[in-house]
């Protein structure tokens, strides 16, 4: 079959408008650390947060606790000048009192704390339990928003490199860039001499990877995909290490293009190796790599830079150099195609507007 | 609104942005120009692209319709735009009547996260409220609940109130019984104010002005019993849908202008919309004044979008039961979770059989998951809505539909190519909506052609004869029951078909003999003379090979 007469669909005046923008770094992003039942925070709104400042008690064995009655008004709240009581409520901090369990020398007392949960008939519920782990803020910010049970919310100083999908636990440490093999990073260089660090781990992560990532105390792996069944072994792994009452060590993945296997865009691979070495964040809503400071070493690129983002040729990089109409394509599909030329090639290939994607930073 | 003579439809989808352009020229309303794009690109440059169109193929249609050509953005528009997916955590005091709450939430198109008091502890129904991802809360029980769920339902109500002391934002629906506690809903606003924000002891002495960080609490609402309405469950569902939903929103739109379209057609219509992020099922009838105007019986699925969020095993199972490709689960569900990422990208080659997959096993689930849409008698005319199959091959949309959706008996069907079913359900006016589609119904279905599904198909070497008779033809075949038969019949054209069957067979009514009209299209008239239900048979490399086989039947460019 012959192609279509060449229609000109797409405004041939500014072509590129119509290539989808992929926004990179955001300026003080809002960063949400989720809390459940039983969890508390250990901020106020408005305070400053530095690496390392806790942010909130997480319950490890939360479980339901009869309470009691309450009378009102019990706790005190208001400054030094004015303190005054206001009757308890849900998600107010709550300690009990020792619980004897076991018998014999074993026998200890062990306080229960979390957060009221409910009150019916007049007796309070709580959610909280014996073990308790600490969360502290991996990034520099202002606490927007708390609220015991839900969330802290806190606005980062820095910058954030937007990111596709995370996985596990908000964590901190120097960002490494080891040298990539065909933009891949063997599991093997993944050994204890990067515990502590964030490690860039090229094109993709397998599962293999990520447990041995976290045996061998690494903070941290950044790759441009991964597969759902691993990110879904990940998920397993903190639910197992959370079911043990053991504190989870901190391990934080991100994804920045998505679960197939291309490579990482060389503009965001030329930033992080600006960041090596600079200690970094990685936080998981939304999904992002924080850095401190705003002055970033941003690359430069001509403004007709494209990657492919989906398709065969997904993860190459070049040039756009015009429209190139309605056109057929494989399966006999007609969509909007784009004559671009590849960086490492001088034939230019036809391929669809769909599939391009440009940066922005 | 008083329409002028002429507007632009413009239809916000979660992955498409489309606009079509419409006018009144030569004594009647007329689709004058459509395209769609990915949903980034401005909806203006759109609108801009559409005039610049026109004008070069025709300058002087745009002085009849009165379009001033530099100034696109002055032409008058009808939107419409999906809403965005939202969570509702289900709680009940027994798991019927989850079951039975989490079926009306889900048809109303909320993604849905539930349990009971009956099923699990309390801290669990608390950690779903308090998850980020739940806007709203629908407590529900039985009218009359018995000993043992009045006794879990007054937990249940003073943890919903709770609930919504720490999460104001939360949107509360009391259904059926659980009405009964809206007291202690009331109450829990006051100790709003007094919540204190922050954690453990020393938090607690800190001073937390909650008045201005919490958001604005969200009133309750009270709702029918999950088993009012016709069908079961319609009228909770109606109430979910207002508070899910945003006024223009495009599915109720499609809803609203089907239920048109079957008024000025006289026909019975159903449409299948496959989104990016929900399906949609809405069946009308042709009705005289009573029903004028309302919205028929439909359910929105998040469930049936291609990549639901959630990638269970059926969902999985769903779109490998339509892949012609041999694909392990986990390379399905990164191809999925991909499509989700990017729906229009991978839009050819092996991607677009894929994106087809997707869409089919989207339209399984949809069908599954109304059956009080479905059964007998089989819609006349049955359009195909969203950006999958408006952009799939129109054989290949036709037989998708009869693979999924199988309505036994004659079916007209065809594909709203220009998205226009939703912006048209955004007008306010019945009457003015009508009368667009009366003269637009030509213009925005796309005839893919007939669908002659006959069920009671016994195995056999023969089930009967077909003979065709049309303007241009006079065609007659052998129904071999197991087989799909095309009989060319191009647009425009309608014909007669005379049907013979050995035995009883039901084509709209039981019966050996019919005579049935039908209509021409791109693809012509189907026989399919599968098993409604469609079985197909063997280990699964025979499975796909047979799928691969019809697939490549109807859309010959497979491979190039």
């Amino acid at each position: 079959m012959r192609d279509r007469p060449p229609e000109m669909r797409v405004d041939p005046v500014e072509p590129l408008q119509w290539i989808a923008r992929r926004r990179i770094v955001v300026r003080t992003p809002l960063i949400n650390f989720t809390l459940g039942p039983g969890d508390g925070a250990l901020v106020s709104e408005g305070d400053a947060v530095a690496p390392g400042v806790p942010l909130c008690e997480r319950t490890l064995d939360a479980r339901l606790v009869d309470v009691g009655r309450l009378s009102g008004p019990t706790w005190p709240v208001g400054g030094e000048a004015g303190e005054r009581r206001r009757p308890p409520c849900p998600g107010n901090w709550w300690r009990g009192a020792g619980e004897r369990r076991g018998s014999g020398e074993r026998k200890v007392a062990w306080p229960p704390s979390g957060t009221l949960l409910y009150q019916a008939g007049g007796r309070w519920t709580a959610a909280a339990g014996e073990y308790q782990s600490i969360l502290v803020s991996p990034i520099h910010g202002v606490v927007r928003a708390v609220r015991n049970g839900v969330g802290v919310t806190v606005e980062a100083s820095g910058t954030g490199l937007l990111a596709a999908v995370a996985a596990g636990e908000p964590s901190r440490g120097c960002l490494d860039l080891p040298g990539l093999t065909d933009g891949d990073l063997p599991p093997s260089a993944l050994d204890v001499s990067r515990a502590g660090r964030v490690v860039v781990a090229g094109s993709r992560v397998s599962a293999q990877a990520i447990g041995r990532a976290r045996a061998m105390s690494i903070h941290g792996l950044i790759a441009a995909s991964a597969g759902e069944n691993s990110l879904r072994d990940l998920r397993a792994a903190e639910l197992r290490q959370r079911a043990s009452l053991a504190p989870p060590a901190p391990f934080g993945l991100i994804v920045l293009d998505g679960y197939q296997r291309r490579p990482i865009a060389s503009p965001i691979l030329a930033l992080l190796a600006a960041l090596a070495g600079s200690d970094v964040a990685i936080v998981t809503d939304p999904p992002m790599l924080v850095f401190d400071g705003s002055d970033l070493p941003l690359p430069e690129m001509p403004p007709d830079w494209i990657r492919v983002r989906s398709g065969r040729y997904a993860g190459r990089e070049g040039r756009f150099l015009e429209p190139a109409g309605y056109r057929r394509f494989g399966a006999g599909m007609h969509l909007d195609g784009a004559i671009v030329c590849f960086a490492d090639e001088t034939e230019p290939t036809t391929l669809p507007f769909a599939d391009l994607e440009r940066f922005v930073f | 609104m008083s329409l002028p003579k002429a507007f632009v439809a413009i239809d916000l989808g979660s992955a498409t942005t489309s606009a079509a352009l419409i006018g009144h020229a030569t004594g009647r309303w007329r689709l004058i120009a459509h395209r769609s794009a990915p949903a980034g690109v401005d909806a203006d440059r759109l609108v801009a692209d559409l005039v610049r169109r026109v004008r070069s193929s025709d300058s002087s249609l745009l002085a009849e319709l009165e379009i001033d050509a530099d100034a696109s953005g002055g032409i008058v528009r009808l939107e419409a735009r999906s809403s965005p997916p939202r969570r509702i955590a289900v709680l009940a005091a027994s798991r019927k009547q989850r079951l039975r709450l989490a079926a009306s939430a889900r048809k109303a198109g909320w993604l849905v996260s539930g349990a009971s008091v009956e099923e699990s502890d309390l801290l669990v129904l608390a950690r779903l409220a308090l998850s980020r991802d739940v806007q709203a809360l629908l407590l529900g029980a039985d009218n009359s609940p018995g000993r043992g769920e009045r006794r879990r339902l007054s937990d249940l109500a003073a943890l919903g109130a709770a609930m919504r002391c720490l999460r104001p934002e939360l949107m509360v629906v009391l259904a059926g019984g659980a009405a009964i506690h809206e007291s202690i809903f009331a109450a829990s606003g006051d100790t709003q104010a007094a919540q204190l924000l922050g954690g453990s002891d020393a938090a607690n002495r800190r001073v937390a002005d909650a008045d201005s960080t919490l958001p604005a609490q969200q009133p309750v609402i009270v709702a029918p019993d999950p088993r009012r309405g016709q069908p079961s469950g319609s009228s909770l569902q109606g109430v979910l849908e207002s508070l899910r939903g945003l006024p223009d929103d495009s599915r109720l739109g499609i809803a609203r202008s089907v239920a048109s379209l079957g008024h000025v057609l006289g026909r019975s219509v159903e449409a299948i919309e496959v989104g990016a992020r929900a399906g949609l099922r809405v069946r009308a009838w042709p009705t005289g004044t009573t029903g004028f105007g309302l919205i028929p019986p439909h359910a929105c699925l998040t469930d049936a979008a291609p990549a639901p969020g959630d990638l269970s095993d059926d969902v999985l199972d769903s779109v490998a039961a339509w892949s012609t490709e041999a694909v392990d689960r986990h390379r399905l569900a990164d191809r999925l979770r991909e499509l989700d990422l990017a729906p229009w990208g991978d839009a050819d080659g092996d991607g677009a059989t894929f994106r087809l997959a997707a869409a089919k096993g989207a339209i399984s689930r949809l069908v599954d998951g109304s059956p009080e849409l479905g059964g007998s008698p089989a819609p006349e005319l049955l359009v195909a809505v969203g950006g999958i199959l408006a952009s799939s091959p129109p054989a290949a949309v036709a037989l998708a539909l009869a693979d999924a959706v199988r309505p036994p008996g004659v079916t007209v069907l065809a594909c709203d190519q220009a998205r226009l079913l939703g912006p048209l359900g955004a007008l306010t006016d019945e009457e003015e909506r009508q009368g667009l589609l009366a003269d637009l119904a030509e213009d925005l279905l796309l005839p893919l052609g007939s669908l002659v599904l006959p069920s009671g198909i016994k195995p056999g070497r023969s089930a009967g004869r077909l003979r065709l008779v049309s303007g241009t033809a006079d065609a007659e075949i052998d129904l071999r029951p197991g087989t799909v038969r095309v009989v060319d019949l191009p647009p425009g054209q309608s014909g007669r078909i005379s049907a013979d069957f050995r035995y009883n067979v039901r084509l709209g009514s039981w019966g050996r003999h019919f005579e049935v009209d039908v209509a021409g299209g791109l693809c012509g008239m189907i026989v399919d003379l599968r098993d409604v239900p469609l079985r197909l048979e063997g280990p699964p490399e025979t499975r796909r090979a047979a799928r691969e086989a019809l697939l490549r039947a109807a859309w010959p460019e497979l491979g190039q």
